[in-house]
């Protein structure tokens, strides 16, 4: 079983079976996977320095767009703008996140520093909105519901086994941010 | 001697009105609620990136919580964006508007 994160002299340390590790890296894997742009670099050299990208449009995939939300609200053209200018960006932040939490967990020992730390919690926090968005996880009571299926032997079917890996990674994600507030 | 170029009175007023709404009325990050973000890394977010004191980002934090949406951060349009994009990439719902439209 997986240990919760501590704070101590060595920094943030935690413990995960090598089936956790797994689980972890296939979880990490599959948003990366989601968030690469499906069209290059624009051919534009100056747009693509800037990182202006005049062919984005908003995800029809609701996990993607919680991933990459609007950020003008009732107002679709400002948001596109925004999103021209902001998105290709955002996604290589997310998946540099993502990439370096899936790296951390091929070292033997997990020690994080607090940055390495950021980057996990980033990472295990996209993992939990993109499973929170299959699970249809719309407000505190469906959240309520998941929490509840602690019990492995509960795994039936594909969904009670994505409350149960949501629940897990959302236990290791509490355990993180707890560890993290404490080194602040 | 040089030529005066000074507008008429008008013109100037006209000006100073623009300005006025340009520059003058901040902008706001709002954080909406949302049953998936664990309070506790909702609060260090805001400690972390913004530097407010455990009290402030734990206020801020209850506020969305219970509230729904807490305006979070206000200034220039160009940092409120910037703030929306570094919400976004910590997986917080962060939208922009002008102060005077909340």
């Amino acid at each position: 079983m997986a240990k919760a994160f501590k704070y101590g002299l060595k920094g943030i340390t935690g413990y995960l079976e090598p089936a956790e590790r797994d689980l972890l890296r296939n979880l990490f894997d599959d948003v990366i996977e989601m968030l690469e742009p499906a069209t290059p670099a624009h051919q534009d050299p100056l747009a693509a320095l800037v990182g202006f990208d005049p062919d984005v449009a908003e995800p029809t995939d609701a996990a993607l767009k919680r991933l990459l939300p609007n950020a003008v609200r009732d107002d679709d053209a400002a948001a596109l703008e925004f999103r021209q200018l902001t998105e290709r960006s955002l996604r290589e932040t997310k998946i540099g996140a993502l990439r370096a939490a899936a790296l951390g967990l091929d070292a033997k020992q997990l020690t994080l520093s607090q940055n390495d730390a950021r980057l996990w919690a980033m990472a295990l926090n996209d993992v939990r909105l993109v499973l929170a968005e299959r699970l249809q996880i719309k407000d505190e009571k469906d959240a309520e519901a998941i929490n509840a299926m602690m019990d492995w032997s509960q795994a039936k079917d594909v969904d009670s086994y994505l409350a149960l890996v949501y629940n897990f990674v959302s236990w290791l994600q509490e355990s993180l941010v707890q560890a993290m507030l404490r080194s602040l | 001697m040089t030529v005066s170029t000074a507008p008429s009175e008008d013109l100037r007023q006209e000006t100073s009105s623009e300005e006025l709404t340009a520059s003058d009325v901040p902008w706001v990050v709002i954080v909406w609620n949302d049953p998936v973000n664990l309070m506790s890394y909702v609060s260090y977010v805001f400690q972390s990136y913004f530097g407010y004191s455990e009290a402030k980002a734990h206020e801020l934090m209850m506020q969305v919580h219970t509230q729904g949406r807490s305006a979070v951060a206000s200034g220039s349009r160009e940092k409120m964006e910037q703030h929306a994009v570094a919400m976004h990439s910590y997986g917080l719902w962060a939208t922009i508007q002008k102060q005077d439209q909340q």
